[in-house]
């Protein structure tokens, strides 16, 4: 009794969400509908500004990329750097 | 500072570069030290300093994913990321965050969306604060209350009673957090948490890493290192559909990363010599100082409220920076005492 009574919970419990999700629409915002303006731009400036007229989704692909690698590249670089002047960090104990 | 202007191609403007570099400097600091976003200093800062609005919440959200990727990379390797933990908080918080944004509708329809939403925030911002400074002066009697009666239940020779908890099946285990909690616990903690960022507008690390500590039970360090988990996959998907919608300067973007990126390596590594109930100090002055900052702002004291959150930032990252010289100087005698210890037969 104690186990169906658990199970039952569990389900209402999961569809509460799916209720309160039902109850209200989401409007979603406009998009920026702008244009850059390439005469006077050259290389990585001219190279993301025409990809961000031509086509907003590889635009997004190649800025998220772009982080993602950044951010690991500094990581690494930064690593090796703080090892080298005594600053490397391992496991530590958890002290409140 | 004419030599740091550098055009930006997507806003189309002359920005300086330092000014980027700078505020992604102070929020790395301190998101790897709160394990937080920062996106409230970041757009306010960005604003202050005239950076267009449309672009400034995509640029944020850009740099804050490259930024948690450095710190959750640093906080792994000191076996702060509860992966499990941090998994099921994006899965609750997502859905918490859509039922947050469809009430923001429901208020915008109504026409109260703007004082109820600032309201919450600030009783949020003022209560969570005043709370952990509370939980931080009274922390020494809680522990001896604690620890007399555990002795007095030794001296009985009985096991002291357990803290009560909800308890209802299925139960779930985080080795690394070292706690067992229902399901429901965790999951109606993140729905909740969802819920708040997504009808305040924000990111939701600096109600997220609260809710891990005092909720959940995890400690502190472990709490900041799962929520910077959780960061890095909201800042990708953030980063993703705002350069989608065209709001991602990507010049912007990096300058402030590299600056972040070198701040979250601080923030993270102070970590390391600041004990969890310091953290909590210095976090529950930050969120009481971004409560007086939200509080400017509904009286309309604009300029003031951005000013205020942007010195806020700036004297924390000097406070976690002097800290981490303090305690790196403090470890570095005591390994040198140590090796002449070992010398001295």
């Amino acid at each position: 009794m104690k186990r169906f009574s658990v199970i039952i919970i569990n389900f209402l419990l999961l569809g509460v969400p799916a209720l309160v999700c039902a109850a209200e629409g989401l409007e979603i915002p406009d998009e920026l509908n702008k244009k850059i303006n390439l005469a006077n731009l050259s290389g990585f400036s001219h190279f993301f500004a025409k990809w961000y007229n031509d086509n907003l989704w590889v635009y997004a692909i190649m800025v998220t990329l772009l982080m993602g690698i950044v951010g690991l590249t500094i990581a690494v670089v930064a690593d090796v750097i703080l090892k080298m002047i005594g600053m490397e960090v391992s496991k530590i104990e958890h002290l409140e | 500072m004419e030599i740091f202007q550098i055009y930006l191609p997507i806003a189309g403007m002359q920005f300086n570069a330092l000014i980027l570099v700078a505020i992604g400097f102070s929020v790395g600091v301190m998101g790897g030290f709160f394990g937080v976003g920062g996106a409230w200093v970041v757009t306010p800062a960005l604003n202050a300093f005239g950076f267009p609005m449309a672009y400034a919440i995509g640029t944020d959200l850009a740099h804050m994913f490259g930024k948690s990727i450095v710190a959750t990379a640093k906080h792994r390797k000191m076996g702060n990321v509860d992966a499990k933990l941090g998994i099921l908080s994006i899965m609750g918080s997502v859905i918490g965050v859509e039922i947050g944004a469809r009430n923001v509708m429901w208020l915008t329809k109504l026409g109260i969306a703007g004082p109820v939403v600032r309201y919450v925030y600030m009783v949020l911002l003022f209560g969570l604060g005043i709370y952990m400074l509370y939980d931080y002066a009274t922390k020494d009697k809680r522990a001896a209350a604690q620890a007399a009666k555990v002795a007095v239940a030794a001296r009985a020779g009985v096991t002291p009673p357990a803290k009560k908890s909800w308890n209802l099946p299925p139960m779930v285990h985080f080795p690394t957090s070292g706690i067992t909690i229902s399901f429901w616990s965790v999951t109606g903690v993140f729905l909740f948490t969802g819920w708040l960022s997504g009808f305040l507008g924000v990111g939701g690390g600096f109600i997220r890493m609260p809710a891990l500590i005092y909720i959940i039970g995890c400690p502190t360090a472990i709490a900041v290192g799962t929520d910077l988990f959780s960061v890095l996959f909201t800042g990708a998907y953030g980063c993703l559909t705002y350069a989608v919608k065209g709001r991602v300067e990507i010049f912007a973007a990096i300058l402030m990363l590299c600056g972040a990126s070198i701040g979250a390596q601080i923030g993270v590594t102070a970590v390391k010599y600041i004990r969890g109930y310091g953290i909590r100090l210095l976090f529950a002055i930050m969120v009481l100082l971004a409560g007086i900052s939200v509080c400017l702002k509904q009286f309309n004291y604009i300029s003031g409220s951005q000013w205020m959150v942007m010195c806020a930032a700036l004297g924390m990252c000097l406070v976690i920076i002097i800290k981490l010289y303090q305690g790196f100087k403090k470890e570095q005698a005591e390994k040198a005492r140590y090796a002449a210890k070992e010398v001295k037969p």
